[in-house]
């Protein structure tokens, strides 16, 4: 069964376009509302996302009206797409260990000097080389991942 | 009788590339998402990285109002009604003119802050050693003019010392370089007594970040007051540490100054670590400009129908459906791209 004729289903895509528009100004205005915890803003966010891709998808690429083929189509690629961030998700996007990027060990406790002030003073500054501190790393390696390890700009 | 998908050809074709492009994207995307999950709290924020919400916000609207234009210039098609498709099309052009305006609007103001991959100090330290190093290629070229390439191109600061006696000597009157009026030759006096004052600032710092000892408790940091000041100290007492407030307020200094603050200023980046900035600017760039080339890639096939001018036919039709396909998913790319670079920084 052929589905080539366009002419034979009426789209409002005015309609769809509005739509897309007023999600667009959502996501926006979520932003800018500031919710208690930024996850909320971004699974907002990307629900509005998901939203506009549907529209578009549905109707502007008329998946909506296309025969069964689109199942065969896009059912593999979707699901290793899909597949792909949950296979890596183990290993960088929810690390078990604590994580050693160097960067970090001595971010924390400088960085709190320079953001308190601006004036002169002479913070203790730890060389990138030495260890870190226990005692200044402890509440700055919470939670985050190895991977950046190899990103040290130098 | 027709076997397999009942579509025509080229949609089937169009369709599975798209299947592919999917994954391609997904690689991206998904390898964003798992990295700043890693990453939690001390991710960049947008204003660490400079990103303009707005500029995002109005490229997602340039977007999709060039998919409501590309579907209309389908529509149009379809009812055989090609002028009317043509202008269509013209406008989905002008809106990709558009989005590529915007967009390389923002990457001027990445390369401005010199958010780039590689180039962003993540640490105080990193960001000190980035001044030193900037302020070493400012001096270098500012004394190019008194020197051959063999001094100014030597990888060992140790080596530019040598131009300044001699930059010296010419100072205080002697071996002018080649014949020249007395006028020109005091304005070349000047200049070079501006250009040692600013060797010796970048010596002095160079030699605080070598040591690593703070630029106020300690004026000279040269290896011999360094010792001096060492043998002073109390058995296990340690000199003070350069910090980064100490740089970034002599920085501040030099730019301030009046005869080669213009010099510093066009030469040394404002320090400012951004943890993770490297790995930020990584995704964006990767990202966003593999997406641009989509864009691209849009604007030509959209180009080839409009070439067509008068001509532009039902024989088109598939054409257009097909490249109006592809600038859906761009999109659609486009949709995820913004929530997540822009907001969930």
């Amino acid at each position: 069964m052929s589905h080539d004729d366009h002419d034979s289903h009426h789209v409002n895509y005015l309609a769809v376009f509005v739509a897309l528009c007023g999600f667009t100004a959502l996501s926006v205005v979520f932003d800018v509302m500031s919710f208690e915890s930024h996850a909320v803003t971004v699974v907002l966010v990307m629900a509005v996302a998901v939203a506009k891709a549907l529209c578009v998808m549905m109707f502007f690429m008329h998946l909506k009206f296309e025969g069964n083929w689109k199942f065969i189509l896009l059912a593999p690629t979707t699901i290793l797409a899909i597949g792909l961030p949950l296979a890596l998700m183990p290993d960088v996007g929810v690390a078990y260990y604590i994580p050693t990027a160097p960067q970090q060990g001595e971010w924390g406790e400088q960085m709190k000097e320079y953001r308190a002030t601006h004036s002169g003073g002479h913070g203790h500054i730890e060389d990138a080389a030495d260890d870190e501190p226990a005692n200044q790393t402890a509440h700055e390696t919470e939670h985050s991942e190895s991977a950046e390890a190899h990103n040290s700009s130098d | 009788m027709k076997m397999g998908i009942p579509i025509p050809n080229p949609k089937l074709g169009m369709w599975l590339f798209l299947g592919t492009e999917i994954m391609f994207f997904t690689a991206f995307i998904g390898t964003y998402i798992v990295v700043r999950l890693g990453a939690g709290e001390k991710w960049p924020q947008p204003h660490d990285t400079h990103i303009n919400i707005m500029a995002g916000a109005t490229n997602t609207f340039v977007l999709i109002v060039s998919s409501f234009s590309v579907v209309m210039a389908h529509a149009a098609m379809g009812k055989k009604q090609f002028e009317s498709a043509r202008t269509w099309l013209w406008v989905t052009m002008a809106l990709a003119i558009v989005f590529l305006g915007i967009k390389a609007y923002e990457y001027y103001g990445k390369f401005n802050y010199d958010i780039l991959p590689g180039r962003i100090a993540e640490t105080p330290s990193q960001a000190i050693s980035k001044v030193d190093r900037e302020l070493e290629t400012v001096v270098r070229g500012r004394l190019s003019v008194y020197t051959d390439e063999t001094v100014i191109s030597n990888t060992r600061p140790d080596d530019l010392a040598t131009v300044v006696p001699q930059l010296q000597t010419f100072q205080q009157g002697g071996e002018p370089a080649e014949e020249m009026d007395t006028e020109t030759a005091a304005e070349h006096r000047r200049q070079a007594a501006i250009d040692i004052e600013l060797f010796q600032k970048w010596k002095t710092l160079h030699e605080h970040v070598v040591a690593n000892v703070s630029l106020v408790a300690l004026k000279s940091a040269e290896i011999s007051s360094y010792r001096a000041a060492r043998n002073e100290l109390n058995e296990g007492d340690r000199l003070p540490e350069l910090s980064f407030n100490e740089v970034d307020d002599y920085l501040k200094d030099m730019k301030a100054n009046e005869s080669y603050g213009t010099s510093v200023r066009a030469g040394v980046f404002d320090p400012q670590p951004v943890l993770y900035g490297n790995l930020f600017a990584s995704c964006y760039f990767l990202m966003t400009g593999f997406h641009a080339i989509h864009v691209l890639v849009g604007m030509i096939l959209f180009g080839l129908a409009l070439y067509q001018g008068s001509r532009l036919n039902e024989k088109w039709v598939d054409w257009v459906e097909n490249s109006g396909l592809y600038w859906h998913f761009v999109d659609l790319v486009w949709i995820f791209l913004f929530p997540l670079l822009y907001i969930a920084s």
